[in-house]
């Protein structure tokens, strides 16, 4: 029994410590920048309008993520969610380095209508680099 | 027409909960009578509601906001008809006409049998349905009509949602969802009545396994949207709301394994109860997640106030429920204590303890952001990783135990015995592991999986002939006859055996996913591009307008190994109507073996476009698992045939 707790609680700890971030806003990041570095962090806020550049064709988009107050360059060349566009509430996923800059390896995308179609859709749709999961 | 229906449910509904709580407690037939027809006469209005709302679907009458919100002049009829569950209101809707549904069938199907628990059963079936019509007249009513004048076409239903499989997994999802509520009254009247017997268990035997079906059609339902429409290449996310399905899942699986302990050693009936219970309220959490949008959007605890009423219903069972099992826990007494190690008793304990554990593993990375903002202030969330990490090695084992366990005795296996069964399945290990091996397979995860399935498969296998041997010899048959005599015996175990093989199948589609291959290319016509054994090449783009959309639209000529295997044509789509959202239609080619996968991510006006091509091995084994355990749950649900099975349990049921 306790063999098996043991075991539960180890494999609960190394999967935490291998890919939990932070979900933070870009006030709380602005907060916390100096102790972040090198860790994994989801961000939330809008894209600002505008402010998207480039094409997945030529290697990726560059965009601002805003709250209305602050703004972070953001580059990502991952597939684009169907429902990322201008004014979009976004999430993005990267590890923060301090650059001015963030190299994004996530972006989700809801939909910026008033009314979620709560109970079919709850999540937000996801273009991903790297590995399928 | 519709809201008066609702609002008139709303109070036949209270009638029925309180005079069967009357009747419950103060032994009055009548009252219970009373409340059995306030059961019926809420089916009548509740399902005059829904109809009501379809007829507004279909008449276009965008004088309700919901219909207005969710349907346009343009729509199909077959999508119309789906926007019904397509927002928050109409699916609450839905879910209430289901409850309705089954709590009217409960009670017909039950009527003249268990005289005391029916009391019980009523009152909790309607106690729901005072709770979801509450919900439905005061808070999110479909009825809603538009203030001044009708528009003159509606918004239109977001193309996402036009897909055959986002029409099919909410009703799939919600048949599981409500009916899991079934088990849930059933257990707690028991509980109430002061029953030490089972009956409650046999009462809710095929609405247990009906439940547990549709929810898992309805999570692989979902996967399958989630893998042709959403056009990421992925089919499971580990997202809270995928999660919340999960749950209840994976406890009501357990139950229906620890509920065999129940019946015949008369072991865990307080584990039983505490799954029951777990089970339901796991349900209505899993929808206090998708609805209020609590763990999904960022420090947006309590947005809506139907998020506030969810927590307290779900704190209402919680609490109602380990009240009631902790009060009257001398009735829950086992009858045998557990022997020894090595019998089948303590495999399904396993099994329930690994279940659990998986469970308990999704509900930690679900709500860990809100868990960890309230004690430590900042929001920590985890990713797949941290799922696949953990659920993987318990899956392992949990295909150990489906291989072992049937070859385990009733009360403790002899090591002779053991050592005997096992040599087959032992050798199946080894040519599984070597097999992936030689396939390429190099995780350790995917290795053990398609090891221990093919474990599984043998071991399934053996103990068929075994039983077919001893029948044989019994019987002085041949052994043809004597398997095809000990599979119609047995149809509830076999029946299950072909659900575990389903589940085996599921699995090895599952361990495809580490060998997938990717690459992305942006190409001008004539262009070719290479993923695996696969070419493809660009070989046009076209700008297709119709009724409601524009499509841009690339034809690919795949080739392998220089043999021309067909086209594919992915396209992105823009929808009129005020959504204005495109999508992606990805196109796949697929055979037993893999799928190919093939998403148009951007293009420009030169014709360049740009291809995210994935080569996804055995994704086609999810769904034919699908199709297996359905197969296998027919036989579960109808052992003897539909009719012998019916008077069978009239007879036993008193």
């Amino acid at each position: 029994m306790a063999i098996i707790f043991g075991a539960m609680g180890y494999l609960l700890w190394s999967g935490m410590e291998k890919s939990s971030v932070f979900y933070l806003t870009l006030e709380e990041l602005d907060a916390r920048k100096t102790q972040l570095s090198g860790d994994g962090i989801r961000l939330a806020g809008l894209v600002k309008e505008g402010s998207v550049h480039g094409s997945v064709l030529d290697g990726g988009i560059i965009f601002t993520m805003t709250d209305g107050v602050r703004t972070m360059e953001v580059r990502y060349s991952g597939q684009i969610p169907d429902t990322f566009k201008a004014g979009a509430s976004v999430v993005i996923e990267g590890v923060y380095r301090g650059k001015p800059v963030f190299e994004a390896t996530a972006l989700l995308a809801k939909c910026p209508s008033k009314y979620e179609p709560a109970g079919v859709i709850g999540s937000p749709i996801r273009g991903v680099t790297g590995d399928v999961p | 027409m519709g809201s008066a229906a609702l609002v008139i449910a709303f109070p036949v509904a209270i009638y029925g909960m309180a005079a069967s709580l009357f009747g419950a407690i103060r032994h009055k037939d009548e009252f219970v009578r009373s409340a059995g027809y306030a059961v019926y006469l809420n089916f009548f209005l509740v399902t005059a509601a829904a109809v009501s709302l379809l007829h507004a679907f279909i008449a276009r009458d965008f004088s309700l906001q919901y219909v207005y919100e969710y349907s346009s002049r343009s729509l199909s009829g077959f999508y119309t008809i789906s926007a019904f569950w397509a927002g928050q209101e109409g699916s609450l809707l839905l879910w209430m006409w289901l409850l309705a549904f089954f709590s009217a069938l409960v009670v017909f199907t039950n009527r003249g049998r268990y005289r005391d628990l029916m009391p019980w059963v009523i009152h909790i079936l309607m106690l729901n349905g005072v709770f979801f019509l509450l919900l439905l007249n005061f808070v999110t009513n479909p009825f809603l009509a538009i203030p001044g004048q009708s528009p003159g076409d509606g918004y239109g239903l977001n193309p996402l949602l036009q897909n055959p499989g986002m029409v099919y997994h909410p009703p799939a999802l919600f048949i599981g969802y409500v009916g899991l509520a079934i088990p849930f009254a059933f257990a707690m009247a028991s509980l109430l009545a002061g029953r030490r017997d089972d009956a409650w268990i046999t009462a809710i035997r095929r609405w247990t396994i009906f439940s547990w079906f549709f929810l898992g059609a309805g999570i692989l339902l979902g996967a399958q949207w989630a893998y042709v429409e959403l056009g990421w290449g992925g089919y499971w996310s580990w997202d809270p709301v995928e999660n919340a399905s999960l749950m209840p899942w994976l406890t009501v699986t357990a139950f229906l394994h620890s509920v065999i302990i129940q019946k015949k050693k008369g072991m865990l009936k307080f584990w039983n109860l505490f799954l029951v219970i777990i089970t339901y309220f796991l349900v209505i959490f899993g929808t206090f997640i998708t609805r209020s949008g609590v763990i999904s959007s960022v420090h947006a605890f309590g947005k809506s106030s139907l998020g506030t009423f969810f927590l307290v219903f779900m704190t209402l069972i919680a609490t109602a429920g380990c009240a009631v099992v902790w009060r009257r826990r001398p009735l829950l007494l086992p009858e045998t204590n557990l022997k020894s190690l090595s019998g089948k008793e303590s495999g399904f304990i396993l099994n329930n303890f690994i279940m659990t554990l998986m469970m308990f593993t999704v509900l930690w990375g679900t709500v860990l952001p809100v868990v960890s903002e309230i004690t430590t202030g900042t929001k920590v969330a985890v990713g797949a990783g941290f799922y696949n990490h953990i659920i993987g090695p318990l899956a392992i084992v949990l295909l150990i135990l489906m291989g072992v366990c049937p070859h385990l005795d009733w009360g403790g296996t002899t090591v002779r015995n053991m050592l005997r069964r096992f040599i087959l399945p032992g050798f199946a290990v080894l040519a599984g592991g070597g097999l992936a091996w030689g396939v390429g397979v190099r995780a350790p995860i995917s290795i053990l999986l398609i090891a221990f399935s093919a474990f599984v498969v043998a071991s399934i296998i053996e103990e068929s002939i075994n039983s077919a041997i001893s029948n044989g010899k019994n019987t002085g048959k041949p052994i043809a006859r004597a398997l095809r005599r000990v599979m119609a015996g047995g149809r509830r175990r076999y029946g299950g055996y072909l659900i575990h093989i389903g589940i085996v199948v599921i699995f090895l589609g599952l361990s495809g996913a580490t060998l997938n291959r990717e690459a992305i290319a942006t190409l001008y016509p004539g262009e070719s591009m290479k993923v695996g054994q696969y070419t493809l090449r660009y070989e046009k783009m076209g700008w297709i307008p119709s009724r409601d959309r524009l499509a841009v639209k690339t034809r690919l000529k795949v080739y392998r190994k220089g043999k021309t295997l067909g086209y594919l044509t992915p396209e992105r789509r823009f929808y009129g109507g005020r959504e204005k959202q495109p999508t992606s239609e990805v196109a796949i080619l697929g055979n037993w073996k893999e799928d190919l996968y093939v998403a148009l991510t951007g293009y420009d006006r030169d014709e360049r476009a740009g291809f995210r091509v994935l080569v996804e091995p055995m994704v086609s084994w999810l769904w034919a698992g699908g199709y297996i355990i359905a197969l296998g749950t027919m036989l579960v649900l109808f052992p003897g045939g539909i009719p012998t099975r019916v008077l069978r349990e009239r007879k036993v049921a008193r």
